[in-house]
Parts: structure tokens; C-alpha cells; sequence
């Protein structure tokens, strides 16, 4: 018996049984549809860290003061470290080769007042450096330059969140506003940069030249981390080495055999953990996802039981006639196989039709993957010919003349 | 050139009853079937026909005794070996017709050919739908045909492979009389073209159309003859005819 014909007998059985072949089919569809589906949730958060980290810089460096501690997936410092210093900014800008520049940050939240308006807002103590370490772009007005830094000139620029909070809309360049007790000019507005890795709102900062911070805001010496631009991607390891080696020495702490009293966070090794950790996530929501597929296994196995017992008689016929053992098992193997197949078409049109809902009825970023769908499509056919087989088999040991009994 | 399309000697079936029991559904039948005859086996319910007729017709295999079918020994076969020879040498024609249901006639006679090495499907079994008078009926469905209809399309069926020889188990079992005489016309008109047929009955009108009668009981031939009159259908029926018209002129 040629294949070409057993498909045309297969697919006329299944479509005089429209109801059973639509629950048979509805297993796998489900299955498939929720593969594509997580999978292009997985994906589209995942692009979406990348592509953050990614707009921060894959050359990015930032030194925290301390040992930096993971918790719930956050970066925590513990206690407060007091050895790092503008001064070390300052060596490292000149020292290190693979340095491009180097801005140092000393930020806390505080309450800063316009007229009767306050709000908590984050308070970035900085240079002018800053922009270009962290790609922030001054929307209108000036940022502070390093003249105005050295005479601890008490400017700053605000992020939109912070204009929105004060101002509601109103241009607030040449207003005064109060930082804590201390009164500020504003001379810029920063563009909007959105929510960071760790959800936290960018445009919610206002950034102030790091020499009045330290003297007059935060009054303290030292500064919290120093941000760092290598020269180039591939010169990231070295940044690394130089500046720790540099930091070490500065802090003489190899003298005293000491460990680092900073950690080095390198956006590169991030973005690398990252996808790690998504990818994880991905697979786990696929193979959840797979089980479902599973399960339309078994209703295909089901459904082709029910339909060997209904048919027996016409299996006895077609013994009768000629068909052989292999004829029969090949027939309703090829049946559940177009069931399979038939549920993963119907399963990848609902599957993407499903994520593209999501898209659009959500603000997630949802990207189908053709791997994915490609998976969930030869899973199924698989599937199919799995539970296939075995109902196949028992059709096939039929006995022709107790099969040609039955009614 | 072997003279019996069918020869079995001491054929034996024999089945085992729960609690240790045997029953001999066929015991120690020898019997041959020679090219173009036309034989009945007629015997009481239980007596072993249909029993026997599977086994000559390969559908099932014999507990013991041989059985030689175009000369060749089938007993020893396997499987899948005598779905080949059921497919190529023989047909079945049965009480219940089994067509498949929402499946046309012509789809129906086509079914034997599917597991054939044949090509041109459709025209021989158009032809065989031809050769039983339903050459207008090709594309109904056995839901729209008549039983005496439905039983051609069976007929249709086991020649569209040209075989050897037809079974025919109580094929019409489930008629009345009208249709069942133009199914025993039907086969009278094949025979007297050569074909070699078995007709399984236990209705002694209905084995009277064959040209020879094996009678069996309890598993057993008792007796084997040739039938010196045998009944003509279409005769029967041009007799059944004037009664009709005279009835619907009423
Ligand atoms: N699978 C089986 N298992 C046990 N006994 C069986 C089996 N098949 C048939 N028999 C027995 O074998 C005997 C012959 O059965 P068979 O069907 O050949 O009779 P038959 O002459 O065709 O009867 P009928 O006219 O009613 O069709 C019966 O006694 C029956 O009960
Ligand atoms: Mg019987």
C-alpha cells in the first residue's frame, strides 16, 4: 500500500469524524499555541534586559565602595566603606590606559523643595563626566563643567520625573530650588532615560557637581562608587585589572595582604549572567509549556482508541481484502501523525496570533521565536506518532474474523 | 495447470473451551474445489460452515490439516503472507455486506485494490460496478442504496481483483426474497462465466441455485453431490413478475 494513499484514507476517516478530531486536535493545539507563547514572553523580557544593559554600555565599569552583596537579585552594599576618594577617580582617569574616563558618584535620596512642592528624589553627586560614562544627554540647558565642580557652585540638573514632580510643566532653568537646606540653581534638564535593570525610575535624580555634594549636601570625604568607560569593549579585562591593581595599591592594601575594599561590576560579565539566567527562565516555561503537549498526547491516544474499537469491523474488512498487519498499523499511525501535524499548524496559527495579542494588549515585550515554534511543531508531529503507535498496534492483532463479528 | 483451486485434507479446527473443553468447530474435512464450479455448503446454525469457509478462504488458520489453494500449500504461511493471497485469489462476499459507511460505492470496490499492486484503481472497479448492473450508482453512499443494491457493491468488491474464487457466507441473509434471487441470478451469471464460487447457506432454497451441495454437521461432511436440477433464478423471477404487475394493476 502506497503512503500517498493511506494519507487520503486517513484524512477522509478524520474528517467524517469532525467533533472527535476536534477534541483529539485540541490537546496538542493548546500545547503548541502555550510554547510559542511563553517562549515569546520569555524572550521579550529577556531582550528587553539585554537591550538595557546594552544601552548602558557593554564598556561600562562601576566601582561600589565595599564588598557588594546579591540579595533577591538586587545589589546591596553592606555598611559603609569610607576609603573611596576623589582622589582615586582622579589616578585612575590618569593611570589606567584602558580607562577612556571616569566619573565618581556619591547619590542618597533626599527631599528637595520648590516653593510649597517637595518630593524624595535621588541626589547624584558627580562631574561632568558623568555624561559620557552613562550616555545621559542634556535635554535643555547646561551641565555642570569642572570649573563649576572646583568652585562648588551650587548647580544642578534635574531629571524629567523631578521637573514633572516641581514644576508640573513649567520651564524650571534659572529657579532655585532647596536640597535639603541648601539652596540650588537649576541650569539644566536631562533627557528621559526610563527605568533601569533594577526597575528604578532614571529620570527620577537630580545631578549635582560632586564637590558641593560632599561639602555641603552629604558632608563626607569619601564618594560611594566611581563609573568607568573603557576604552573599548575588548578593553574591558584590562580596565578591570588596572584599576583594581590601581585601587589596591592606592588603598595599600596588598601590603597588608588585605582583601579589596571595593567590587568591580563589569556590564559585560552582567549582560553574560543575564542571559544566562533568562535563558533558564525561558526553558523553564517551555518545558512547562511542553508538558501541556504531553497531555495532547494522551488525548490523541485516547481518541484512537475509542476510534480502533469503533472501526473494528471495518479493520476485519480491510484484513479481509488484503490488508496486511503492517497495511492497518501503518494507516493509524499515519492518522494520529495528521493529528499531530494538524494540531501543531493549528497550534503555531494560534500561538502567534496569541503572542501578537499579548504585545499589543500588554506593555511586555513579547518576541516569537522561530526556534520555538519550529520545537513545538516537531514535538507534536512527534507526539502524534508516539501515542500512535501503540493503538496503532493493537488495531493491527486484531483478529479478522472476531473483528468482522464485531458491530 | 491445476484443475482444484482448492484442495483440503483432514482440516481441522479446533477451539478450547473455558474449563478444559474442546469444541471441533471442523473436524477431519477433506475437501477440493475445482476451477468454475459453483458449490454450497449448507448445513444447520453451529454446524461449522462459516468456521470452514474461513479457513479455505485463508481468513483463518486451520488447527491442523493441510490446505493447498491453486496447488500451493497456505497452511504453513504467515501473516502478513496470507493477506497476500487473500488480496490476489480471493473474495468475500458476507451476510452483512460491511461496506464502510459515509464511503461511496465506487470507494467501497476500490478497497481491495488499495493493498494491490494495481494502478488504474478506479476503472477496474468502476468495470466490477459495471459487471453488477450499478454502473449508475457509483457515487452513492450505502446509506442511499437498497440491501439487494448494497449486497452488488460487496459483490463488486470481492471481483474487482479478479480472483479465483468467491466465498460467500449467508450473503443473503439479510435480503427478501426479490433481492435475494437477483443476488443468486448475479452469481449464476458470474459462474457461467467462469468464475468459481462458494455459497455458504443454511437455507436449502437458496443452496439449490448451486451446481453442487456439501452438506455438514457438527464439524463434519455427511454428504456431497452434485445437484442435478439446479434452481434458475432468473426464471424464478420472471415467475415472481407476473404476480407483481398483476398486483400493482390492481
Ligand atoms: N472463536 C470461537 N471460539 C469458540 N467456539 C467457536 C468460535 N467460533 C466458532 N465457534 C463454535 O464453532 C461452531 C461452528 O461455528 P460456525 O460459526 O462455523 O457455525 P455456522 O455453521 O456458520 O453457524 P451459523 O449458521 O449460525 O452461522 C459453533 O459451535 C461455535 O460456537
Ligand atoms: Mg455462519
Amino acid at each position: 500500500m502506497n503512503i500517498a494513499r493511506s494519507i487520503r484514507i486517513s484524512r477522509k476517516q478524520l474528517a467524517a469524524h469532525k467533533l472527535r478530531t476536534a477534541l483529539a486536535l485540541t490537546g496538542i493545539v493548546i500545547g503548541v499555541s502555550a510554547v510559542i507563547i511563553m517562549v515569546a514572553i520569555g524572550n521579550g523580557a529577556q531582550q528587553e534586559v539585554l537591550s538595557k544593559i546594552e544601552a548602558m554600555g557593554t564598556d561600562l565599569l562601576i566601582v561600589n565602595a565595599g564588598q557588594v552583596q546579591k540579595s533577591a537579585g538586587r545589589q546591596q552594599i553592606r555598611g559603609t566603606v569610607t576609603t573611596l576618594a576623589l582622589a582615586d577617580v582622579e589616578a585612575i582617569a590618569r593611570e589606567c590606559s584602558a580607562v577612556k574616563v571616569a566619573a565618581p558618584v556619591q547619590s542618597k535620596k533626599i527631599q528637595v523643595k520648590y516653593g510649597n512642592l517637595s518630593t524624595n528624589t535621588t541626589v547624584v553627586g558627580t562631574t561632568t563626566e558623568f555624561q559620557e560614562v552613562r550616555n545621559f544627554r542634556i535635554a535643555a540647558g547646561a551641565f555642570f563643567t569642572d570649573d563649576e565642580n572646583l568652585a562648588s557652585r551650587r548647580a544642578a540638573v534635574l531629571g524629567q520625573s523631578v521637573v514633572n514632580n516641581l514644576f508640573e510643566g513649567r520651564n524650571p532653568i534659572g529657579e532655585t530650588i532647596r536640597v535639603g537646606r541648601v539652596p540650588f540653581e537649576i541650569i539644566g534638564v536631562m533627557e528621559s532615560k526610563g527605568v533601569d535593570l533594577n526597575g528604578a525610575d532614571q529620570d527620577d535624580q537630580i545631578f549635582i557637581p560632586i564637590r558641593t555634594a560632599l561639602r555641603r549636601v552629604f558632608n563626607v570625604s569619601y564618594i560611594g562608587a566611581i563609573n568607568i568607560r573603557a576604552t573599548n569593549t575588548q578593553a574591558m579585562r584590562q580596565a578591570v585589572a588596572q584599576v583594581s591593581e590601581l585601587l589596591r595599591d592606592r588603598h595599600r592594601l596588598n601590603k597588608q595582604q588585605k582583601p579589596d575594599d571595593f567590587t568591580i561590576q563589569n556590564q559585560a560579565d552582567l549582560l553574560v549572567a543575564q542571559r544566562e539566567t533568562t535563558n533558564t527562565f525561558t526553558m523553564l516555561i517551555g518545558s512547562i509549556a511542553s508538558i501541556s503537549l504531553l497531555v495532547g498526547g494522551i488525548g490523541i491516544l485516547a481518541i484512537m482508541l475509542i476510534a480502533i474499537r469503533e472501526r473494528t469491523n471495518e479493520i476485519g474488512l480491510r484484513m479481509a481484502v488484503g490488508a496486511s498487519r503492517k497495511d492497518i498499523m501503518t494507516q493509524f499511525v499515519i492518522e494520529a501523525s495528521i493529528l499531530g501535524v494538524g494540531g501543531g499548524l493549528v497550534g503555531i496559527f494560534l500561538g502567534v496570533l496569541g503572542a501578537v495579542v499579548v504585545r499589543f494588549g500588554t506593555s511586555w515585550a513579547v518576541t516569537i521565536s522561530p526556534n520555538s515554534v519550529a520545537l513545538a511543531f516537531g514535538f507534536s508531529l512527534l507526539v502524534g506518532l508516539f501515542f500512535g503507535v501503540y493503538p496503532a498496534r493493537r488495531a493491527s492483532l486484531l483478529d479478522p474474523i472476531e473483528a468482522l463479528r464485531s458491530e | 495447470m491445476n484443475n482444484n483451486v482448492i484442495q483440503g485434507t483432514n482440516l481441522a479446527k479446533i477451539y478450547n473451551k473455558g474449563g478444559g473443553g474442546e469444541v471441533g468447530a471442523v473436524q477431519n474435512v477433506s475437501v477440493e474445489i475445482r476451477r468454475g464450479e459453483y458449490a454450497a455448503i449448507m448445513g444447520a446454525s453451529g454446524s461449522g460452515k462459516s468456521t470452514l469457509m474461513n479457513i479455505l478462504g485463508c481468513l483463518d488458520k486451520p488447527t491442523s490439516g493441510s490446505l493447498k489453494l491453486d496447488g500451493i500449500e497456505v497452511s504453513t504461511l504467515t501473516d502478513e503472507e496470507l493477506a497476500r493471497v487473500r488480496n490476489k485469489k480471493i473474495g468475500f462476499v458476507f451476510q452483512s455486506f460491511n461496506l464502510l459507511a459515509r464511503t461511496n460505492a465506487l470507494e467501497n470496490v476500490e478497497l481491495p485494490l488499495i493493498y494491490s499492486d494495481k494502478t488504474d484503481i478506479s476503472r477496474l472497479a468502476r468495470h466490477a460496478l459495471e459487471s453488477v448492473g450499478l454502473a449508475d450508482r457509483v457515487h452513492h453512499n450505502p446509506s442511499e442504496l437498497s440491501g439487494g443494491q448494497q449486497q452488488r457493491v460487496a459483490i463488486a468488491r470481492a471481483l474487482v481483483t479478479d480472483p479465483e474464487i468467491i466465498f460467500a457466507d449467508e450473503p443473503t441473509g439479510n435480503l427478501d426474497s426479490k433481492s435475494s434471487l437477483e443476488i443468486m441470478a448475479l452469481f449464476q451469471q458470474l459462474n457461467e462465466k467462469g468464475r468459481t464460487i462458494v455459497l455458504v447457506t443454511h437455507e436449502p432454497d437458496i443452496a439449490q441455485h448451486a451446481r453442487r451441495i456439501i452438506q455438514i454437521a457438527d464439524g463434519r461432511i455427511v454428504s456431497d453431490e452434485v445437484n442435478p436440477n439446479p434452481r434458475v433464478a432468473e426464471q424464478e423471477m420472471s415467475a415472481l413478475l407476473p404476480k407483481e404487475v398483476a398486483h400493482e394493476n390492481r
